[in-house]
């Protein structure tokens, strides 16, 4: 019989569990002020809507041996987008939804080698969508929600908290240079920081250099849209995300997060078809840890809406991936960082099994008074004993009864 | 503090070499009595890990490692998510198809379909052979590949020839290249787009260095910014 968890599959402790709690309590917090209601997306849906339109690779989703085709969640933004534009097409927009709840993915171990096997990926992501708004204050708005979950998480400068944007249109007028059967290989080589295949495409010198050299362009985000608009020319596109920028510069700035553009920077799904982020902190290892990431998916809810909503479909979301930031945080959870978890209960104890019932009685009037008490399995020889019952299952005092 | 991750074998002498005359010095790695497998450079201001060849990419893939130097076989067979940035030139050799030389097979495609061929490079074979559309069944063998045709377990093999010297002294020819390979510098796409300087500018080093500069310095052209496009 196995005795441990399938290849990939999470067996949480106590300690884990109640960290995850912390950190997902934390976050909702945050979420509801910003006027975010909670949805629940089903664990399990049709293949072609985890898909996303071809924005995420069937490779990756967790199929069910079922009749139909269905799979388990590898991101829940695809699950949100179809419930918008059905179920709750009638609301009135934007919605602004959070969620939280494990995601699944499959992994080829080795990178997908003949030799590796495969893994089921379970990872616990709370996030929120905001849908229906296209303009750039809804850009900005989820921006700032995010500088503000990090700063309730005691994101900052301590871990450097670096926040990564990129922009899907943006590349895309920068691929125009390129001729349009060169398009999607250069593309991927940026996407892929893949100097040698920028190097090895059939392009004149210029055009290829011209790549070479927007492959290196990122930093600061007003310097780089400075650099872009040199290249592109003044448009809309840039103007507003010089825009959205400033309105997040000033508050990342004094909350300790970089910021920085990076022009050819994607995130791993093909979903988004506007601004995409990452957050990424460093803890004491030297990997940097991917904590949250999302962008702008118009296109994807339009998917799912009528050929009416189509035109007007937006939205926009990211996702906390909350073990890493468990991990990261680990000594701050540990100290508290939400309220509930100072102490440790009551041990009641008894000398003899006649007590049993008054250690019940007693066990049940702390609970009444909201204290945490638990009881000690057996009756113990002494209150010596008792106490060192106690220490031992990291009780914070012990209610003997002799 | 920048992480290199190196492979043991035919590959260090001249990565180590590389990088000393990029300013890194990891030459304690070549010293014999030497048991460590991670050493930080002369200056201090780097360290190398000492691994096998094919886990070189997977220690770039998780980021313990912003760079690495290994072969470009190694990186088709694994295919992890690493960005390569230089083509070291070192290390050459062959990923080919070889046979008994008294087969009478000259060219891959005269192989008979659903023969047996065997190799350390699955994924390249398997790759090759699809693209070719000749049905084989593969063997996973992790070395000394050469005596598959010999004992007659596989009518082919697939593996890498430098000189060719192996495959004469066991009467094999290889009859076709899949591609050839040379050592490449490796990164973590990550690390390098968070990168605020240092890691771009050992690549440069490095790729100036190199035979063939893919990566080589290309002219940034500081466009200088006007005060009024920084400030927020």
């Amino acid at each position: 019989m196995a005795l441990q968890p399938a290849a990939g599959a999470r067996d949480l402790n106590p300690q884990q569990v109640d960290g995850n709690r912390t950190l997902v309590s934390e976050l909702a917090k945050v979420y509801r002020l910003w006027g975010y209601e909670e949805v629940a997306p089903p664990t399990i849906e049709r293949l072609e809507t985890l898909q996303a339109g071809g924005g995420i690779d069937g490779r990756e989703l967790v199929r069910l041996a079922t009749e139909e085709a269905l799979g388990l969640r590898p991101e829940m933004t695809a699950s949100i987008a179809r419930a918008a534009g059905t179920r709750m097409a009638g609301r009135s927009r934007p919605l602004r939804l959070w969620y939280t709840g494990p995601i699944y993915r499959c992994r080829q171990a080795d990178g997908g080698s003949t030799s590796g096997g495969q893994q089921i990926v379970e990872e616990l992501q709370s996030g929120v969508e905001l849908l229906g708004g296209a303009s750039a204050a809804d850009d900005s708005e989820l921006l700032r929600l995010l500088l503000a979950c990090l700063r309730s998480l005691g994101l900052g400068q301590k871990h450097h908290t670096q926040l990564l944007l990129g922009h899907h249109g943006v590349l895309a007028a920068l691929l125009e240079q390129v001729p349009a059967e060169q398009r999607t290989a250069a593309r991927q080589a940026l996407t892929g920081f893949d100097f040698l295949a920028i190097a090895a495409l059939p392009l004149p010198e210029a055009q290829r250099q011209g790549l070479q050299r927007l492959m290196r362009l990122r930093g600061e985000p007003a310097a780089v849209l400075y650099q872009l608009e040199q290249l592109l020319g003044p448009c809309a596109l840039l103007g507003n995300l010089a825009t959205t920028v400033n309105t997040l510069a000033s508050t990342a700035a004094a909350q300790g997060v970089g910021l920085s553009f990076d022009p050819s920077f994607q995130p791993h799904f093909a979903l988004y078809d506007g601004l995409v982020l990452k957050v990424v902190c460093r803890g004491t290892d030297t990997a940097p840890v991917e904590i949250a990431s999302g962008g702008r998916y118009d296109a994807l809810v339009g998917r799912f809406c009528g050929l009416v909503g189509k035109a007007t479909a937006a939205g926009m979301g990211f996702s906390f991936a909350v073990e890493p930031i468990r991990d990261l945080l680990e000594a701050t959870v540990r100290a508290g960082l939400g309220s509930h978890r100072v102490q440790g209960p009551i041990l009641v104890a008894y000398g003899q099994l006649s007590q049993l019932p008054q250690a019940l009685d007693q066990l049940e009037a702390l609970h009444r008074q909201g204290q945490a008490a638990e009881l000690l399995s057996r009756p113990c020889a002494s209150a010596a004993e008792a106490e060192q019952q106690a220490i031992r299952r990291s009780c914070s005092s012990t209610l003997w009864i002799a | 503090m920048i992480t290199v991750a190196l492979a043991k074998g035919g590959l260090l002498k001249d990565s180590v070499r590389r990088f000393a005359a990029a300013g890194l010095d990891f030459s304690s790695l070549l010293d014999p009595v030497n048991r460590q497998l991670r050493v930080e450079s002369a200056c201090g201001s780097a360290r190398a890990l000492l691994v096998r060849n094919a886990d070189v990419p997977v220690y770039v893939a998780y980021g313990q490692a912003q760079l690495g130097v290994v072969g470009y076989d190694v990186l088709r067979e694994h295919a992890l998510p690493v960005a390569q940035l230089v083509d070291l030139g070192f290390g050459g050799c062959r990923m080919s198809v070889a046979v008994k030389a008294s087969s009478g097979y000259r060219q891959a495609v005269d192989l008979p379909a659903h023969c047996r061929v065997a190799s350390k490079f699955t994924r390249c074979a398997q790759e090759y052979f699809a693209a070719l559309d000749l049905p084989v069944e593969l063997i996973h063998l992790a070395g000394s590949v050469e005596l598959g045709p010999i004992t007659g377990m596989s009518e082919a093999i697939v593996d890498l020839v430098a000189t060719g010297r192996t495959l004469e002294e066991n009467g094999l020819i290889a009859i076709e290249d899949l591609f050839h390979s040379t050592a490449r510098l490796v990164g973590h796409p990550l690390s390098m787009r968070l990168d605020h300087g240092p890691l771009q500018a050992l690549v440069d080093r490095l790729a100036a260095l190199s035979a063939t500069p893919a990566a080589a310095a290309i002219p940034t052209a500081p466009t200088p910014v006007p005060a009024a496009a920084v400030a927020t």
